[in-house]
């Protein structure tokens, strides 16, 4: 046992039964409510208490295999595919395993992974999440080398690679298939490089408490696994990168050219260019950007591009509605709901009152406008939305600035009060829902379902306020509500990150767009499509039985229909257009599990299905390869031997290694065999809060204080009665 | 002479009031700590009674989710894991499923109240969970660990039916701190 608290448990008075607490007079009742009342208005997070505390010890790199990655990216029209190369090589004497994090584009579909080891390359299979730690485990125990290619969040993955030999170098694959992203014409790749800090080496975070309950030191290798503390700037982790490109862009290539790094283009063909990295090798210390467009004329007429597999047909397109002269605003109605409840209390309820006094200032006479506030109780400002005049807008000032934190959250009534829109197929005005909140709630289904219900063609902003705000409503009451998510944290980040929304919300819009094939059973994705601003093109992609017929396009752009038809049969060859329409499903399948659209089984199935089907990493599935052959036999101490290394054709390990001779790469090293298993940070890991009030010492201090008074009082009592 | 001694009493008398003020405040956190669940308790059966969400008392910014019991002891969990729902009972975290539905729920409650007793549950221990819809799951402990609060490893959407119970580590520790220890426990069963 740990040491047993001086406090009772605090269940322990309640047990003898539930019917205590009904037994109480209601006189004693209503006083204990109003104590608790006064109590939880002083309860805001004060430090220490229940906010939660920034890490104070800080993830220490430690001595691990090194590593070095190679991008070989060929963009072909509207797709491209990366191929990933990562070398860990095993600088130390001794058997280990390396685990690597390292960020993907959002929508990569990583659906291949091959493993060299000396001589011998291993095909990764995919499988069930769970099935394929078990084999990379088996294979770790059994001493066999093994590589496990896992995803962590939608765009961070996992490389684990377990028993390298002493000075050994195994080699991982990856290979990955996205769409080119395009906006105004220009196509954009990007490769993340940089690892947030948070994905820094920590040391094995889990320990098992022993049977017997003492309180061990939760980490007892402590002393093996945090080295002293490194001088950042010295030992920054590096990562050794190379890039080459090869694109066939099946146009003309105009400009190239990337705003990231300097870079060497050799012209191929007409359409075609070689692009490698100026400076060869770079430190994985920014994100790798370049973009392309067409040669001046040269704009393709038409994107649409097609892929046959398995009897099957995709389609991938991409076309821009008109866009609206220059300096058109078109009429807004928007409403402001602003949560002023106990938990924005501080900081929060400022930010949140700057955030919205931002978008007053920027309404135009011609727009309409409404403020909600709302804690357990709720008010509008008006009964709908009135034009925005100055006298209007003056009286919405003085309701926000007369707003103060305090009571319970209740959304859903004002939230269905913003969305009751009394005119719905007025297509001329943007319809559009500010809200700020800090999302302090637990009903969330409800209101995602209440967003779902009532949306029409209202577009819903969440404005997430405070250091903590509830992410996951947001987030998705944003995706639900065809809106987005922009994010407070801190009082200073209100006028720039307002000024971005509000920019975005003044444009005009392509709203109501929908996809239709002639052909029958057309599964599109994105699904609904969105909105889109400022120019955005519009992507989508779909499966067909047979791929004959057309595909129109309709919505409205700038208050009037418009809408535009492709014919399939006019669509150029793509490839792997399907893994592309596989990973969008597969988002999307996530996003209806955490909305309540579908549930976890089904989503779970159908991104199991998917993924299976079409080889992809995805949270429930996972590439493994094993090398058959065991090699560290246990308990074995094996002498260092620098293993040569057959390299894939067109890499050069000099060039990649030769740079930089030493340093600390962002690798979590264990020693096979020796520390327990530690699975790699699931996708959405919790963040645990602060669960200690700490009050004892002040007790004892109170206590010790009250007694020292007493000790004075008494001395001066005694000295009197002394003379 | 009698300023001194004037002096001293008053210092006396007033080292006393801020002593026993001190105290007093600090005694204050677990008690109503106590006291909260008493108005939790009432307002959990409320909600399992109506079917609704029944705010403990008019301000409350939460309200009481589930029923946590083991080793004998039984609380009442808030919703969320903010301090003033910390202050009162055990928080069921925001982004984890209820118990027993897929994935992982995670409770967490201060190491010197409501979570006192954490340190004593052993693998194949029972946790049961009433929830606010009246469905009681049983959970067995399957192991203890330690881990730095942003590395938890919880994951809200792993595969199966989990439930975690969380507090500060180590448990007889005062300052606040950056472990916590996580008792991780699988489902049972439904109780009937």
């Amino acid at each position: 046992m740990p040491k047993p608290s001086p406090f009772p448990s605090p269940a322990s008075p309640l047990e003898p039964g539930y019917g205590a607490a009904s037994a109480l007079s209601p006189l004693f009742l209503a006083v204990l409510a109003l104590l608790l009342t006064l109590v939880s208005a002083r309860a805001m997070p004060a430090p220490g208490s229940g906010a939660l505390v920034l890490r104070s010890e800080a993830a220490v790199p430690v001595e691990a295999p090194r590593l070095a990655t190679d991008f070989a990216v060929t963009v072909s029209g509207p797709t491209l595919r990366t191929i990933v190369t990562q070398a860990f090589r095993n600088t130390t004497d001794r058997w280990v395993e390396g685990t690597y994090v390292y960020p993907l584009p959002e929508d990569a579909a990583v659906d291949a992974m091959t493993m060299i080891v000396g001589e011998r390359v291993i095909v990764a299979g995919i499988k069930e999440r769970a099935a394929a730690r078990r084999v990379y485990e088996a294979a770790r125990a059994e001493g066999k080398t093994a590589a496990l290619t896992e995803q962590e969040r939608p765009n961070v993955f996992t490389n684990a690679v377990a028993n390298i030999g002493p000075g050994e170098t195994v080699v991982v694959r990856i290979e990955i298939q996205q769409a080119v992203s395009v906006s105004a014409g220009i196509r954009t790749l990007r490769l993340p490089l940089v690892v947030a800090p948070r994905y820094n080496p920590a040391p094995p975070a889990a320990t098992l408490i022993s049977e017997t309950g003492e309180s061990a030191d939760p980490v007892p290798d402590r002393d093996r696994i945090e080295p002293p503390v490194l001088d950042p700037a010295r030992h920054a982790p590096i990562n050794p990168v190379a890039i080459t490109v090869r694109l066939d862009a099946g146009f003309p290539v105009g400009a190239l050219r990337s705003a990231t790094h300097p870079i060497r283009v050799e012209e191929t063909g007409p359409t075609a260019r070689r692009v490698t990295l100026g400076e060869g090798v770079v430190p994985a210390d920014r994100d790798f950007e370049l973009t392309w467009e067409p040669a001046p004329g040269a704009e393709p007429s038409l994107g649409l591009f097609r892929e046959e597999i398995g009897g099957e047909t995709y389609v991938l397109a991409t076309l821009n509605p008109p866009t609206a002269a220059a300096g058109t605003r078109p009429p807004r109605d928007v409403t402001f709901v602003i949560d002023n409840s106990g938990s924005m209390a501080g900081d929060s309820m400022r930010q949140a009152k700057a955030g919205l006094l931002a978008g007053l200032a920027r309404l135009h006479p011609e727009d309409r406008v409404n403020v909600i506030r709302f804690d357990n109780t709720w008010d509008a400002l008006f009964p709908e939305p009135v034009p925005a005049s100055p006298e209007t807008l003056r009286r919405a000032e003085r309701f926000v600035g007369a707003l103060e934190a305090r009571g319970g959250t209740e959304m859903l009534a004002p939230l269905t009060a913003a969305l009751n829109d009394p005119t719905p197929e007025d297509r001329n005005r943007l319809r559009q829902i500010v809200f700020l909140t800090d999302g302090a709630v637990g009903n969330e289904a409800q209101l995602f379902e209440a967003i779902q219900r009532g949306l029409g063609r209202s577009r819903l902003f969440m404005v997430g306020i405070g250091a903590a705000p509830n992410g996951h409503l947001m987030r998705h009451a944003a995706e639900i509500g065809r809106g987005s998510f922009t994010a407070i944290h801190t009082v200073d980040q209100v006028a720039e990150r307002t000024r971005a929304l509000y920019a975005k919300l003044e444009e005009p819009a392509a709203t109501g767009l929908r996809a239709s094939f002639t052909e029958e059973g057309a599964e599109v994705t994105p699904d609904p499509l969105p909105d889109l601003y400022r120019g955005e093109p519009l992507t989508l992609a779909a499966r067909l039985a047979k791929g004959t017929g057309g595909l129109t396009v309709s919505g409205t752009v700038d208050g009037r229909p418009w809408s535009r038809t492709l014919s399939l049969s006019e669509a150029a060859p793509g490839t792997g257009i399907s893994k592309v329409w596989a990973r969008a499903r597969i988002g999307e399948a996530e996003t209806g599990r955490i909305t309540g659209r579908l549930t976890a089984e089904a989503a779970d199935a159908a991104i199991l299905k998917l993924a299976l089907a079409h080889g992809l990493t995805t949270r429930l599935t996972s590439l493994v390869a094993v090398d058959a052959t065991p090699r560290r036999a246990a308990g074995t101490p094996l002498a260092a031997t620098d293993l040569p290394l057959n390299l894939p054709a067109g890499w050069d390990f000099e060039k990649v290694f030769g740079e930089r001779p030493s340093g600390v790469s962002p690798i979590r090293e264990r020693h096979a065999g020796l520390t327990p298993a530690v699975a790699p940070a699931p996708a959405r890991e919790i963040r645990l809060p602060q669960t200690g009030i700490g009050f004892l010492p002040r007790l004892w201090l109170g206590l010790g204080l009250a007694l020292a008074g007493l000790a004075v009082g008494l001395l001066s009592r005694r000295a009197r009665a002394a003379r | 002479m009698s300023r001194t001694r004037t002096l001293g009493r008053a210092l006396g008398a007033l080292l006393t009031l801020a002593g026993l003020g001190l105290a007093a405040e600090a005694a204050w956190m677990p008690a109503k700590a106590v006291l909260a669940q008493i108005l939790l308790e009432r307002a959990f059966a409320r909600s399992l009674a109506e079917g609704r969400a029944v705010r403990p008392w008019p301000s409350a910014d939460t309200e009481p989710v589930a029923r946590l019991s083991f080793l004998g002891h039984g609380s009442i969990a808030l919703r969320g894991g903010s301090g003033q729902a910390l202050a009162f009972g055990p928080g069921h975290l925001d982004g984890t499923p209820e118990p027993g539905e897929p994935g992982t729920a995670v409770y967490a409650a201060h190491r010197d109240t409501h979570f006192a007793g954490l340190g004593g549950l052993r693998p194949g221990d029972a946790v049961t969970v009433s929830r606010r819809d009246g469905r009681t799951f049983r959970f067995r402990v399957t192991g203890a660990r330690v881990a730095h609060w942003d590395a938890s490893r919880l994951d809200p959407a792993a595969p199966g039916r989990h439930l975690a119970l969380v507090t500060c580590w180590p448990l007889d520790a005062t300052a606040p701190g950056g472990l916590r220890l996580i008792v991780d426990a699988e489902m049972d069963g439904e109780a009937s």
